[in-house]
């Protein structure tokens, strides 16, 4: 693709969303609505694949006028969103049309959903294009702001003090992280002649060398803790179990597949410009002392919970943990594993989000103790649920197995970073193989437990075929697919994003 | 303006940071809620005039129009919606606290110290018309977050995430002249959202719970 | 240098006089303003004054349970308030006493009065009067450690503790405006402990007698006649200096600095705009807030302690 289909490709990316929202107010019919929102994410997916093939053949593009910046990292992200984005609409097809069926939600309030959700769409691509840190960090608020009424939206009690604690938290998470933003462009007016473009990344590329360290660490920290906050890194993560339980599935399944790969997006390129700074063992032992910290302790919450929808948002936590230790122990291994982790974990846990939807829906309990006789009552569902716990059990033949083997392998190579790598990498890799193995035991004990058994009598049998049926069918195949073959594109955009991040 | 010579300038810009961080404690020590909104509105005010200050002594044009927009949507809408929230409910003061009035304000003086000494290290580095207005405004991020923990109602919490905007809006003013023009805009668009969105969500607590006390909402446990 | 003693005699007359003669006016116009905020014509601003003089000429009742503290206490009341007068800067900066005592002397000075008013209250055997003073022993015990700290951290910035001094650099902005964040906390500080100390809204409340709330006037309860003259006179002399000390240590701008004619008349000037415009303020407070109940008042006193050791901490880490 040639230069000048970048800023067109961008617009797409960028218009059809809001397009979408803007649409989803004003069609009465919910066919529309799916229509709109299926047009916007094929668009989007269309978009960011030309985008990813010329970020991948011509190297980082910039558009609209250095608004814009799309590098491998980036469109790798930007897959990630289009990918789980689809899923999830083919899914809503189905899922929402139930809801007004049974009439759970009134048909009008349905539009209020697509739009939001069109809208949190929009501000997680804003989020990944913006080439200013500080326009990243309004989308990434953004997200917060269109999702808190989507997480209410059942607006029951449970639903209602879910959104607000979601509410709360992130926005006081995130303000945090704008203060790092300040801090970061305090740095940068005093190198930068240009003082309107202090914030942009590729400003910030070229003279991070020369930015003050000191400013430059407190900044990483409290940009770490604000959008960490986001990601759920434990010990700011009490929002993110009661969310996921209270949205509604194709939300949940966003929530836990993208908008914490966004979040560790936000991440990432913060530490791109700390790292020129500062030692990389400074950001690098945060993120992984962090990471090792989510990881242990979601494993223990994973050991006690009782609803399937809370499991998997430890699991989330657990797994974004994980990745969080690929990228502190960095290194070519360390930061592809941690990449393809995101990838593979946002497949995964939008595919069991959308099965534990689907039980909801049946079932219409949380329990994991009153589900029984799944492989019976919704085979499809069943099938859908027992591969995501599979995979998130990080058991072959799935992708991440692949993932999670690369990031143990990295940091029982290198071990932790800095200081906290002197006594060698045995400690915290034997205490991520214990968690792990928490991890999977609980994970799989449970999942057993509602895929066979005696199936309830007050529940329908059988699960006839529907378009929904797609959005399970996808994400499955491809989480088998990448753990034996990466397909080349894919690879060659994950090489190239790793370069990135570790590139000095 | 040979009166006005850049130190002080710098003195006055200070001042008008200390002026913000004394409304902080007062919300602080302040139980009624409509005297907290109030304060806020006050708080606000004092921001947007050191932001014109700021932007008079630097001749930056665009922070004129972040302090515009801070009187319009922090001293004027947000306080708005605020009270018309609180006439709708049913409580007008915090009774109960996590942590009591005094200890509260220890605490905060606690918090001032932190934030004065984390930024030791890199005001020298500044421009020197701010000196401690960066500590200032660390200081106001850091007693809205504590103030978060400390209070029960959503009204009180919302103040305090307020008032942690405010002092990262005096942070980006005064420490480094404001940001490009698009982010300050993205942030007060984001502030406004925002504060609608939590005001609407307190009219759903008080329907769904009777209450807006957070310390109600536990529902959800593990 | 004969001329120097000279003029420091006219000078503390001077403001003797000043003090005796403005104070029961600003009194005055405190309830003035309060009356139009509540939509009276209110008093006229002389009526201080014709109370204080028909009181004058009332022969005291003196219980015959009381000691000789009882009668002592009102002579040494308005003595120690006034020599406290003489110590702060009104209109010109060089202060007539400046010699004889600093800030904290000031401090003490007021305690004194305050003491010997705590025993008076005891001293009758009424109910009332023990009421009162237990509760400004309360508040004492809390307004002093406030006090002083916000005292230091003035002195602190300016590098004396002499108000002479303080007033002088100040208002020729000689080095001190360099930290407004101490100075600023310290003012706030030592605004809430002017509340307090004189009894005005939120902490005690002068309008109101035989009520159960009162602190001040319960101690006063047993007094009548000249005695009683003397201790409204020093409770509102009291107040002026508060007031006084405020404007001049934290926006001295306009007193005299030095012993010219239009310099003095500037300073006179300024100091009676400034006193008004403090009084207005307080005037405008007490009709915005109620009195708090007693065990309130830790709030409000710890928060103006806090504020004043916020403000001498900084100081140290500004300059440290």
């Amino acid at each position: 693709m040639s230069a000048e289909w970048i800023t067109p490709a961008v617009l797409v990316l960028t218009l059809a969303p809001l397009l979408a929202a803007g649409v989803s107010l004003l069609v009465a019919s919910s066919r529309w609505l799916h229509v709109a929102n299926l047009a916007s994410m094929g668009a989007l997916v269309v978009a960011e694949t030309l985008i990813a093939r010329s970020v991948v053949a011509r190297g980082p593009v910039t558009a609209l006028g250095e608004l814009v910046y799309i590098d491998a990292l980036s469109s790798l992200i930007l897959f990630i969103i289009g990918t789980v984005g689809l899923a999830c609409s083919l899914y809503m097809r189905s899922y929402m049309d139930e809801q007004v069926a049974r009439g759970v939600i009134a048909p009008r309030r349905l539009n209020v959903f697509f739009c939001l959700f069109h809208l949190f769409v929009f501000a997680m691509v804003a989020a990944t294009i913006a080439n200013s840190l500080g326009v990243q960090w309004v989308a990434i608020e953004g997200t917060t702001l269109a999702t808190t009424f989507l997480i209410a939206f059942w607006r029951r009690r449970e639903s209602l003090e879910a959104g607000w604690k979601y509410l709360i938290l992130c926005s006081v998470g995130i303000s945090l992280a704008l203060f790092g933003v300040v801090l970061m462009y305090y740095s940068s007016v005093r190198v930068l002649a240009d003082a309107g473009a202090g914030l942009n990344i590729t400003q910030l590329q070229q003279v991070a060398g020369e930015l003050d360290p000191h400013i430059l660490k407190l900044a990483f920290i409290f940009l770490f803790v604000g959008y960490g906050t986001k990601v759920g890194l434990a010990p700011m993560h009490s929002w993110l179990p009661d969310a996921y339980t209270e949205a509604p599935a194709p939300v949940a399944a966003m929530l836990a597949g993208v908008l914490e790969t966004v979040a560790v997006y936000a991440i990432l390129r913060s530490r791109g410009i700390a790292d020129q700074a500062l030692s990389p063992e400074f950001t690098g032992a945060l993120l992984a002392l962090f990471g090792l910290a989510s990881f242990a302790i979601a494993a223990l919450f994973l050991l006690l919970q009782h609803n399937y929808k809370r499991l998997l948002a430890y699991s989330s936590i657990e797994h974004m943990g994980l990745a969080m230790v690929g990228f502190g122990v960095g290194g070519a291994v360390g930061t592809f594993g941690g990449l393809f982790h995101l990838l593979n974990h946002a497949l995964a846990k939008s595919l069991a989000f959308f099965a534990a939807g689907n039980i909801h829906r049946r079932y219409r309990s949380v329990e994991i103790s009153e589900i029984h006789g799944l492989a019976t009552v919704l085979p499809g569902s069943a099938a859908a649920l027992l591969i995501s716990g599979l995979a998130l059990a990080a058991l072959p033949p799935f992708a991440l197995f692949a993932s999670e083997l690369q990031i143990l392998t990295a940091l029982g190579s290198w071990g932790l970073p800095g200081d906290w790598g002197r006594s060698g990498p045995s400690g915290p890799l034997i205490l991520l193989l214990l968690c792990s193995l928490v991890a999977f035991a609980s994970l799989l004990i449970r999942i057993t437990g509602m895929v066979w058994g005696r199936a309830p009598e007050t529940v329908a049998h059988g699960e006839p075929w529907s378009t929904g049926h797609l959005s399970l069918v996808l994400p499955a195949a491809l989480l088998a697919v990448l753990c034996w073959a990466l397909p080349g594109p894919l690879e060659r955009l994950l090489q190239t994003a790793t370069s990135i991040l570790i590139h000095r | 303006m040979s009166w006005l010579t850049p130190e002080l300038g710098a003195h006055l810009i200070d001042l008008g940071s200390a002026m913000l961080l004394l409304t902080c404690f007062a919300i602080v020590a302040q139980r009624r809620l409509s005297a907290c909104v109030d304060l806020f509105a006050v708080q606000s005010l004092c921001l947007a005039m050191t932001a014109a200050f700021v932007a008079f002594l630097t001749g930056t044009k665009h922070i004129y129009l972040a302090a515009a927009l801070t009187v319009v949507v922090k001293a004027v809408i947000i306080p708005r919606v605020l009270r018309r929230v609180i006439e709708r409910l049913n409580v007008t003061r915090e009774l109960v606290m996590n942590v009591n009035v005094p200890a509260s304000l220890l605490i905060c003086a606690g918090l001032v110290m932190v934030a004065f000494f984390i930024t030791q290290p890199i005001i020298p580095f500044g421009h020197i018309l701010t000196r401690d207005s960066l500590a200032i405004a660390l200081a106001i991020v850091l007693i809205g977050f504590f103030t978060m923990i400390a209070r029960q109602k959503a009204v009180t919490q919302l103040i305090a995430f307020l008032v942690m905007e405010n002092g990262l809006f005096l942070g980006a003013t005064a420490a480094t002249y404001g940001m490009p023009l698009v982010v300050e805009l993205g942030v007060f668009f984001d502030v406004l959202v925002a504060a609608l969105i939590a005001g609407i969500y307190t009219n759903r607590l008080q329907d769904a719970f009777d209450s807006v006390d957070t310390s109600r909402l536990s529902e959800l446990k593990e | 240098m004969e001329r120097t003693v000279w003029l420091s005699i006219v000078l503390t007359l001077a403001q003797v006089l000043l003090l005796i003669a403005i104070s029961p006016g600003v009194v005055g116009l405190i309830r003035k303003i309060k009356a139009r905020f509540q939509c009276r014509r209110g008093p006229t601003l002389s009526q201080p004054y014709a109370d204080l003089s028909k009181l004058m000429r009332k022969r005291p009742v003196v219980s015959t349970t009381t000691s000789w503290i009882f009668t002592a206490t009102p002579y040494v009341v308005f003595g120690s308030t006034l020599t406290a007068g003489l110590l702060v800067p009104m209109f010109a900066s060089q202060v007539p006493l400046n010699f004889a005592g600093n800030i904290i002397a000031l401090v003490y000075l007021f305690a004194i009065g305050a003491f010997f008013l705590m025993l008076a209250g005891l001293d009758a055997g009424s109910a009332f009067g023990g009421m009162g003073s237990s509760r400004e022993a309360i508040i004492a015990s809390l307004t002093e450690p406030a006090a002083m700290m916000a005292v230091f951290a003035i002195a602190l910035t300016a590098g004396s503790t002499n108000l002479s001094v303080i007033v002088h650099k100040t208002a020729l902005l000689d080095g001190i405006v360099a930290d407004p964040s101490p100075h600023l906390l310290a003012l706030a500080a030592l605004f809430i402990v002017t509340l307090a100390e004189t009894g005005r809204v939120p902490v005690d409340n002068p309008a109101t007698h035989l009520e159960l709330t009162m602190i001040h006037e319960a101690m006063l309860l047993e007094y009548s006649g000249r005695h009683l003259a003397l201790l409204e006179w020093a409770a509102a002399i009291k107040l002026t200096v508060f007031l006084a000390l405020l404007a001049n240590v934290f926006a001295p701008w306009g007193i005299a600095t030095t012993l010219t004619g239009t310099a003095l008349a500037l300073g006179l000037a300024a100091f009676g705009a400034k006193v008004a415009l403090l009084a207005a303020i307080i005037g405008t407070l007490e009709c915005m807030f109620a009195k708090l109940r007693l065990f309130r008042l830790t709030d409000l006193l710890g928060a103006a302690f806090i504020l004043a050791l916020l403000g001498l901490l900084l100081f140290y880490i500004l300059r440290g």
